[in-house]
């Protein structure tokens, strides 16, 4: 059964996450993406890893192996005369390129969308970029680190009141690149709708630091609604909503709306605690949670993860295990709905992989191929261009592919 | 042609609290009319936490549901009531998306599951965005958006060295499971574009989460191994960090990704001596060395505002940006510079400033066009164009509670 994007032709300009990632959400759902990386070594994401037993190798980065399956790689010099040649023959079938290349590298890249338009007027180009393509911040350059930082999301982190010796603390690894990459991903399928339904193809200007700016919860409202920042140092307006030691491992407790509190309440045993005015809703909890915290810590620290999860889940509260990796890979329900999948690749080998978030009734998900190895379909896809091995030999030679 | 994408796509969105609405907000902003039945019954809980305006509560004051919401319409209906459940198949029927992030099983109890809906409108595209998804041993169980981080596993990888483990965001698994959501829903429309076939869509808010850690997940894959917490570090590059600046509570943060960047940190720092100083000349001595690394660092960063720093290292072509609070974020000249905010008047909260699109396209502008709806705001409207219904149709429905 086709995908769900099966017959739309991708080219995807990605190094590390966000251009990769949207790339691969489509390419799983069908579409057929070529991803093109510099001769150079190629996208950044092969010298990350994780590797296998930590030995650095370009084939067997994780990270690359995760965001790049389903797609065709080949490599390609954008910087040179005969690779922009190449590349605007690509570009003219193709229905959408995506891309992260920095603003300032784009001319050079010939990643220019009214020339492109000339030569393919049905294109869409998703540009997505730091700071946005216009802007005094434009230029700038940005890691995953400074992003989540222009964001705002990194400033709502870290250990609570009474901690500001520590530094606001980033997510754990590419937070803004995936977070930009599944946006960047819906605003080009927006784009495809249009065009679909008789439109012409457009550019599709993205920024990262909006769109988390966008996903940063309470802060900016706070701001704009109440003159308030909020910060790692501030109490939560509501709790219980925290991470406590169980005595195995962390649980996260959670009592978003009041009925939560009293079925917790009623699984605690009712102790005389809980009838204080002081915790007698959500937002009093949240003033009291520093009180709070402790005697319930103290009731937690008796149970396993796993029980009182199951306790709780048993009452309609919504706790959660603060999961492993091993909890995860391990997980019934997970495993139950299919999650991860098996995928052998040439080099690294055999591999368990994160699947696909959804099940779709008519058009299923599914692994077609790994990550491809640097250059792998350089033959296949020029070929299908139409040139020949000489032709190809001679982009050899000049050090385009 | 200056419509939007998604003009003329009507979506029925039973979606309440935060992820579900997040994802119906992306098709709001790419011009689909989003219809949300709320209930005043049941109210969604964005509508009842702060912040407020003056901090005086009220339904349509909450900043969370107004920020959440642009460009809906609502629609009021007790869903207990029969006739109102006839409403909504009679909505479904004239739209092209149904979406909901009711526990797994809810929309089935109250009679609007996939398979009724289908026998209404073939063609209909139906995703539910349940934290567990609706299938599997644990499909039953409930969750929320701040839940997730810790279940996904990004709280166990996120904190500070040595020390426990610590949030991502506050409910980072609400806008991350809503917006997977609508990349299935677009990958959908696109689909039954093409071929006029619906489908059902069961998306899980835990897995969409765990798409976000590849890199510990491949780690215990290939080598059984949980990754350390790390704090603001990076495996790869020195400094990384976020560093304290001159003032109350301010800091920049700063990533070194190759080896000349690091020569031009020590140049801007006045100390060009320090890039052949044992201790720091590669990247390796550098991690073996990231702590005292980061006093030299600090030393020169807390004698600067975090916008001088972030200048001079951007000169430097380091990469850079002060740790923007919320308050920073509103007023940040770039973005606002851009057009990026959102202030269209709000019956009762005025003029207030939201956070927009991010995204811009050249052909088919997507723009915000109405600030969140009031509660039920939309009911005679969305009842008589949509449902058409006869005004003394709807005053009966009134009469009998079922439009609030």
């Amino acid at each position: 059964m086709p995908g769900a994007l099966s017959g739309f032709r991708i080219i995807e300009c990605g190094e590390m996450v966000s251009a990769a990632y949207a790339s691969k959400l489509m390419a799983d759902m069908g579409a057929e993406v070529i991803k093109i990386e510099s001769p150079h070594g190629g996208d950044a994401a092969r010298q990350r890893g994780p590797f296998p037993g930590g030995e650095p190798h370009a084939e067997k980065s994780g990270l690359y192996l995760f965001l790049n399956t389903n797609k065709r790689g080949i490599t390609l010099d954008l910087e040179q005369t005969q690779g922009q040649e190449v590349f605007q023959r690509l570009v003219k079938d193709a229905d959408l390129l995506i891309h992260n290349v920095h603003p300032k590298h784009m001319p050079a890249a010939g990643l220019d969308y009214d020339r492109l338009a000339t030569i393919n007027p049905g294109l869409v180009m998703t540009s997505i970029a730091p700071f946005g393509l216009r802007g005094p911040h434009a230029e700038y350059e940005a890691s995953d680190l400074t992003l989540w930082n222009a964001g705002g999301l990194c400033f709502l982190n870290g250990g609570g009141p009474g901690t500001d010796h520590l530094p606001p603390l980033k997510a754990f690894g590419q937070q803004a690149g995936f977070t930009a990459g599944v946006h960047a991903a819906v605003a080009s399928l927006g784009a495809l709708f249009a065009r679909l339904r008789g439109g012409l193809g457009q550019h599709v200007e993205f920024s990262v630091q909006e769109c988390l700016m966008g996903i940063s919860e309470f802060g900016t409202m706070m701001a704009s609604y109440a003159g308030v920042a909020v910060t790692r140092l501030g109490h939560k307006p509501i709790q219980p909503l925290d991470l406590l030691e169980c005595k195995d491992g962390w649980i996260f407790i959670c009592c978003v709306e009041e009925h939560h509190w009293h079925s917790f309440v009623d699984l605690m045993d009712n102790p005389e605690w809980a009838a204080e005015p002081i915790f007698e809703d959500r937002l009093k909890r949240g003033e009291s949670w520093d009180a709070l915290k402790l005697l319930i810590q103290d009731w937690v620290k008796d149970f396993t993860v796993q029980d009182l999860y199951l306790k709780a889940q048993a009452r309609r509260i919504p706790f959660a295990p603060v999961s492993t990796m091993g909890y995860l890979l391990n997980s019934e329900h997970l495993n139950a709905r299919g999650f991860f999948v098996q995928l052998d690749h040439p080099e690294a080998g055999n591999l368990t992989y994160p699947g696909a978030p959804h099940i779709c009734s008519e058009t299923p998900w599914e692994l077609r191929r790994p990550a491809p190895c640097l250059g792998q379909h350089n033959a296949e896809v020029y070929t299908e261009l139409g040139m020949t091995a000489q032709d190809l030999a001679v982009l050899q030679q000049a050090g385009a592919v | 042609m200056s419509r939007p994408p998604l003009d003329g796509i009507r979506i029925v969105d039973f979606c309440w609290a935060w992820a579900g609405p997040y994802g119906a907000l992306q098709l709001a902003h790419l011009g689909a009319d989003v219809i949300r039945i709320e209930s005043a019954k049941r109210l969604c809980p964005s509508r009842l936490i702060p912040p407020w305006p003056d901090n005086e509560s009220g339904v349509n004051r909450a900043g969370y549901f107004n920020q959440y919401n642009q460009g809906k319409r609502s629609l009021t209906l007790d869903l207990k009531a029969p006739e109102a459940i006839d409403i909504a198949k009679t909505l479904v029927s004239k739209s092209d998306i149904v979406m909901n992030n009711f526990a797994s099983g809810v929309m089935e109890k109250l009679g609007v599951g996939y398979d009724v809906l289908r026998r209404i409108k073939p063609d209909i595209i139906m995703v539910s965005l349940p934290g567990y998804g609706t299938s599997g041993p644990e499909k039953d169980f409930v969750s929320y958006g701040p839940p997730q981080v810790a279940q996904s596993g990004l709280s166990a990888l996120t904190g500070y060295v040595g020390g426990p483990p610590m949030m991502a965001g506050f409910s980072y698994g609400d806008p991350n499971g809503g917006v997977h959501a609508t990349f299935a829903v677009m990958a959908a429309l696109l689909h039954r574009e093409k071929t006029g076939q619906g489908q059902y869509i069961d998306l899980s808010q835990w897995e969409a989460a765990i798409m976000l850690l590849p890199e510990a997940l491949m780690d215990y894959s290939m080598n059984g191994t949980q990754p350390e917490r790390m704090g603001n570090r990076d495996p790869h590059m020195a400094p990384h960090g976020v560093f304290r600046s001159k003032g109350d509570d301010r800091w920049v943060s700063l990533s070194v990704r190759d080896e000349a960047e690091w020569q031009r940190l020590c140049e801007v720092m006045g100390q060009p001596e320090l890039s052949s100083d044992a201790r720091f000349a590669s990247l390796a001595t550098r991690k073996e060395n990231e702590a005292a690394l980061e006093e030299i660092v600090t030393a020169w960063t807390q004698e600067r505002t975090a916008d001088d720093a972030t200048q001079a290292l951007q000169n430097a072509g380091i990469p850079a940006y002060p740790a923007l609070d919320a308050i920073d974020m509103v007023n940040n000249p770039h973005v606002g510079a851009r057009d990026y905010f959102v202030e269209l008047e709000h019956p009762e909260v005025g003029t207030r400033r939201h956070m927009g699109i991010p995204w811009t396209m050249s052909r088919t502008p997507c723009e915000i066009q109405r600030p969140a709806p009031c509660l039920g705001q939309d009911t005679d409207a969305v009842l008589t164009d949509i449902a058409g219904l006869s005004q003394d149709e709807i005053a009966a429905l009134r009469e009998k509670d079922i439009l609030t």
